[in-house]
């Protein structure tokens, strides 16, 4: 624990180091992929997966835009279950389509009023130190805040 | 798909009650329902071809799960198909037990599902808790999240109003107090008015309720030699769907079935209905009586509309109409739904809707017996609509 990450530092869930390294360019830069036979693009990664759309095997990495807009705003003001982001409630998720037409479901983040967001909201992706594993390693990701 | 050799029918079925004591391990719980259920129709043990079960993953430590089932319910050396794929994985169970009776190859197939998950104090199979760990639960979102979420673009989409998901949770609290099995059973009715309010509270209250550890049984038998075991029997049809485990991508997925349709609309279960119903030879027209896996009230109305109860978008017109009633043409949730019967997780959550359109059917509903439904469809899903299951009961002679 530490005063700027206040949450426990045992966590329930046991995962290593591995599991985080093999997604770390999506995780850090929104790295999805793009069918080269039909032009459909992915986020999460379907790196060396067929694509639904067209049933070829031919992926690519694709760099998904790191802007969009709000599409829908949830509070979560129950923190369940306690995987270290119970102690900043209510947490302020959405989903955010980007300029290049991917979905996700992301934390908003630094967001002064909840209530305000509102669909359509402009936002960017920003790394975000998550929260410290069992191993002691701080893991990062992707986070959204919105722009001025 | 290929050729359907013989028809297959539910005879008996049973669902542990709430409550279950503390010391009873998954062992006992699986045999309890599967004794009683075969029981229930006198059927010996030794006569079950197959045994098909789905399980929580958090139920069972040991690394292969078929034997211990088999060894558990006293049939080895015959088989048991296990199944661990979420809450409506007894669906799974149930389509994987429909198959083996329709081609030919078992005549009496046990499908289950049960869940202790209780059996961990952590959260070690998170997969449970997440639909794609990397980029949900990993990042701090859960699937409960994802039905929070899910709930506020489709009152966003649609306009819901916050009245017809509280109407929603009240009929299922006034069936629930006519279902000794359901965990609110004896528990005062709440107000309408506390189930409508707009506070984290009353959101909690428009939610479904946990049943703790459950199992549940069906006992599905060729229509060739279903009289042999009751008088009363109803044909069974199962169908499920898959739909992407990434939230993200409910918005317009990139093939046919789904491309039309984003997180307003549970249109991997309109996949299943479509198949289930082909099967069954019925029309959407045709059904009297509906249960829904409803983990939020909106949910609820959702699968309403996937099923073609009503058009989309027009649950809530339904509910606040009386729809779910009794008198209404098609009653909705008379088991009291997931808000008040209580989820069941991978124990029960697909079959407790199949076995009380059998009840229905079969005039054993007691306090909230419909008015003689021949035709009942049920739903249930898993991992947040990654996987959703329809299930069809007519009756039989």
């Amino acid at each position: 624990m530490s005063e700027q990450f206040p949450d426990q530092f045992v966590r329930w869930d046991t995962f290593s180091s591995a599991l985080w390294y093999r997604t770390r360019h999506a995780r850090y830069r929104l790295m999805g992929t793009r069918c080269t036979a039909c032009g459909q693009i992915y986020f999460p990664p379907r790196t060396d997966l067929i694509c639904p759309a067209c049933h070829q095997r031919a992926m690519e990495p694709y760099q998904c835009a790191h802007t969009g807009e709000v599409v829908c705003v949830a509070l979560d003001d129950m923190g369940f279950p306690a995987v270290g982001y119970g102690n900043h409630l209510p947490r302020v998720q959405a989903i955010v389509r980007l300029d290049d037409g991917i979905h996700l479901m992301v934390d908003l983040l630094q967001v002064s009023d909840p209530q305000a967001v509102r669909p359509g909201a402009r936002v960017r992706m920003v790394l975000r130190k998550h929260k410290r594993e069992d191993t002691g390693a701080w893991v990062y990701g992707y986070g959204f805040v919105l722009e001025k | 798909m290929g050729k359907i050799h013989r028809r297959v029918m539910l005879v008996g079925g049973a669902i542990t009650p709430p409550g279950l004591p503390m010391d009873w391990t998954w062992r006992q719980m699986a045999a309890e329902v599967f004794w009683k259920a075969l029981n229930e129709v006198g059927i010996p043990v030794k006569d079950v071809d197959l045994v098909a079960c789905n399980y929580n993953d958090r139920a069972i430590a040991d690394s292969s799960p078929g034997p211990q089932i088999a060894d558990a319910l006293g049939i080895i050396p015959k088989p048991v198909v296990p199944i661990a794929n979420a809450c409506a994985g007894n669906g799974i169970a149930s389509y994987v037990a429909w198959n083996a009776i329709a081609s030919g190859r078992c005549d009496i197939v046990v499908s289950m599902g049960f869940a202790r998950a209780d059996n961990y104090d952590a959260m070690e199979a998170m997969n449970s808790q997440g639909n794609y760990v990397d980029f949900d639960y990993l990042l701090g979102l859960t699937h409960i999240n994802y039905g929070t979420m899910r709930a506020a673009y489709y009152r966003q989409k649609y306009q819901v109003p916050l009245e017809a998901a509280g109407q929603w949770a009240y009929q299922c609290h006034w069936y629930a107090r006519r279902n000794p099995l359901a965990v609110e059973y004896s528990k005062p009715m709440p107000l309408l008015e506390e189930l409508c309010a707009d506070t984290p509270e009353g959101e909690r209250n428009r939610q479904a309720t946990n049943r703790g550890g459950v199992a549940s049984a069906l006992v599905l038998v060729g229509e060739d030699i279903a009289h042999r075991f009751t008088d009363k029997p109803v044909y069974f049809d199962v169908a499920y769907a898959f739909s992407p485990p990434y939230i993200g991508n409910f918005f317009h997925y990139p093939v046919d079935a789904l491309k039309e349709y984003d997180l307003g609309e549970l249109s991997g279960l309109m996949v299943a209905a479509k198949e289930a119903y082909a099967i069954a030879g019925i029309h959407p027209e045709d059904i009297n009586i509906v249960q829904v896996h409803d983990l939020t009230a909106y949910e609820g109305m959702m699968a309403l509309e996937a099923l073609g109860i009503c058009p989309l978008g027009h649950g809530k017109d339904y509910v606040l109409s009386g729809g779910m009633t009794l008198e209404s043409r098609c009653p909705v949730n008379t088991y009291g739904g997931g808000i008040a019967f209580g989820h069941g997780s991978a124990g029960s959550d697909f079959q407790i809707g199949v076995l009380e359109n059998f009840w229905q059917i079969t005039g054993q509903a007691g306090e909230r017996q419909a008015n003689e439904p021949r035709v009942g469809v049920n739903s249930s899903y898993g991992t947040h609509h990654s996987l959703d299951v329809v299930g069809v009961v007519q009756k039989g002679w």
